[in-house]
């Protein structure tokens, strides 16, 4: 029972890591928590079940198909909104991310309903390993997670411009002096960030029904994970996603499922409280 | 029609009294507040409690101002080490833990049946036809009360404090300010007035159920504090008032395009407002009427009170 419970954490945390590192990417590089992730996650799920539904495609190619497409829009965004507010403060940008969230979620509103839908998957009975219920859309999770952050972790690391992406997290205006192009490289992490919160929603998709309000039952699990792992921080960040997971389905032993969300708070409020630099992160306390 | 305007002034009341709040948060304080609507259906749900068991209106709204302004100094006692993103953050996610309680603990709450048949102010007082003009009455007093206060507070030492530690709360602290203090007490009050903004929505209403607390109330209100002006109580007055306007404005695209259902004009007032917030922030931020500055000759000629009081 406890070995099963633990293992759902850990299938729900590898989804909640997709999105965490997509808010941390984009902190680190603009310094500013995006509100919109939520919407984001929303917006993604919706664009592949449009294509699984309406033009037949399989889950796989419409997840794809419909990242990418993300990925440009997210670019997008940036382009529209979060460019001419460059230079103005966290809490600008922030309201200003609210302010997509609010048009994102509502365009997805606007088209589909409040109504839950869901995608065309083949049903299959979970299988039994050691006694525990594992079904394919949690096999299917954990291939398409690993190989996500696999992907983001060989980029950041052995690319140039990964070297480039932590060097503007680092110290903006070092980067600018040795001649990275920050434009170049902000639109970059918005790909990046386009593409996990896409394939991000489609796996919580998967998992449950999708409606307007999918993205947004997920956001304070996403900042509590971000935020466990020090905001700016992609490593910390996946452990933060994987720990808040395990903790959140443990808690439902104890007390209503429910309140998950409630959980994922009290984890932000003690941690801010107790060590506000986040478990990995460095020491950055603003008096 | 004369009905119709005062629901609508009934509703653009309730709105500024939340934009009061937040401006006094986040225009004066520079805090921001995302969970506008959770800490708007504890005010509200609190007064219902407390007027349902017999209390009263006015001990009602006294209770959800205290619980409210309490809730604030938690959020703001907690984030103190740390830099006004986390505030938010924890703002927005105290929202939900009140959102998901009121939907939960339905021994207290109902649920999502809601809790029907508050009880009014002041009813009884005059005829049922003309209640609620009274109300409306009873509102507006509220709101300018408030707006007075408000600025009484906006210019005295606490208000330039306030601003001081939105500015730069280092400079503040060598000023010898007590920035922790200084915010939770500026983040609590805004509290206690989102509390009355909770309760007087139950007694118009006299039926809450959690699907009033949704995140179009703190869409709405950021609106127009954003269009009013960022720290201009005057503004705000004006910002609630096109908010309202407006919302009741697109009412009228039903009419215009009749395949729009409830649920898509819902969305499209929405994404108007998200589009506007954006606009806002991008092309005028200071919004319609910009925060009151000291301009450089009334502070010459203001200079010996200004230093008095500063000291």
């Amino acid at each position: 029972m406890t070995a099963q419970v633990i293992l759902n954490g850990l299938v729900t945390g590898m989804v909640v890591a997709l999105p965490a590192v997509a808010l941390t990417l984009i902190y680190g590089i603009l310094k500013f928590p995006n509100f919109a992730i939520g919407a984001m996650l929303t917006v993604g799920a919706y664009l592949a079940l449009a294509l699984n539904v309406y033009l037949s495609l399989p889950v796989l190619y419409a997840a794809a198909i419909g990242a990418a497409a993300f990925a440009v829009v997210a670019v997008g965004i940036d382009q529209a909104v979060f460019r001419p507010l460059r230079e103005r403060s966290a809490i600008t940008l922030l309201v200003a991310s609210m302010g997509v969230s609010f048009v994102l979620e509502n365009i997805v509103r606007f088209i589909f309903g409040n109504g839950a839908r869901s995608f065309e998957l083949p049903l299959a009975r979970p299988k039994l390993v050691f006694g525990l219920r594992i079904n394919n859309e949690q096999i299917f999770t954990a291939v398409a997670v690993i190989a996500a952050m696999t992907a983001v972790y060989v980029v950041l690391r052995h690319t140039p411009l990964g070297r480039a992406m932590r060097a503007v997290s680092d110290n903006p205006a070092l980067a600018a002096a040795r001649g990275i192009d920050r434009e170049r490289i902000v639109r970059w992490t918005w790909v990046i960030a386009g593409l996990l919160t896409a394939a991000a929603g489609v796996l919580v998709g998967m998992d449950r029904a999708i409606d307007p309000l999918l993205g947004w039952n997920y956001i304070v699990t996403v900042f509590a994970a971000s935020i466990l792992g020090g905001l700016g921080n992609p490593v910390g960040a996946v452990l933060g996603a994987l720990t808040v997971g395990v903790v959140e389905e443990t808690s439902t032993l104890l007390i209503a499922p429910n309140y998950r969300q409630v959980v994922s708070f009290c984890a932000i409020a003690l941690l801010l409280l107790l060590r506000p630099q986040g478990l990995l992160g460095v020491q950055r306390i603003k008096k | 029609m004369i009905a119709y305007l005062i629901t609508i002034l009934t509703l653009v009341g309730i709105v500024a009294i939340l934009g009061l709040a937040l401006n006094l948060q986040w225009g004066l304080c520079g805090m921001v507040n995302f969970g506008m609507a959770g800490f708007f259906a504890l005010g509200a749900y609190t007064a219902a409690l407390v007027a349902l068991a017999g209390a009263g209106s006015l001990a009602a709204t006294l209770a959800a101002a205290v619980v409210c302004a309490a809730a604030c100094a938690v959020v703001a006692v907690i984030s103190l080490r740390l830099s006004e993103e986390y505030l938010a953050i924890l703002t927005l996610g105290f929202g939900e833990v009140i959102r998901l309680f009121v939907l939960n603990e339905e021994w207290l709450t109902h649920g999502s049946l809601g809790l029907p048949g508050i009880p009014r102010p002041l009813w009884g007082f005059v005829s049922e036809k003309s209640y609620e003009a009274l109300f409306l009455g009873l509102l507006i007093a509220v709101v300018l009360a408030l707006f007075v206060a408000l600025e009484i507070l906006l210019h005295s030492p606490f208000g330039r404090a306030i601003r001081a530690v939105r500015e730069d709360d280092i400079v503040a602290t060598t000023l010898g300010k007590n920035v922790v203090m200084l915010r939770v007490k500026a983040f609590g009050l805004g509290g206690a007035i989102i509390g009355v903004a909770g309760a007087f929505h139950a007694y118009y209403l006299t039926y809450i159920d959690p699907s009033q607390f949704s995140a179009t109330i703190t869409a709405y209100v950021f609106m127009a504090v954003i269009a009013g002006g960022r720290g201009s109580n005057r503004g705000l007055l004006l910002g609630a008032a096109t908010i309202m306007v407006f919302i009741e404005g697109t009412r009228f695209l039903k009419d215009l395009f009749n395949v729009l259902d409830a649920t898509q004009l819902a969305a499209i007032r929405l994404i108007l407002i998200g589009l506007g917030l954006i606009l806002f922030l991008i092309y005028r931020p200071q919004g319609f009427l910009p925060e009151y500055r000291l301009k450089t000759r009334s502070l010459v000629r203001e200079r010996p009170s200004v230093s008095q009081s500063a000291s």
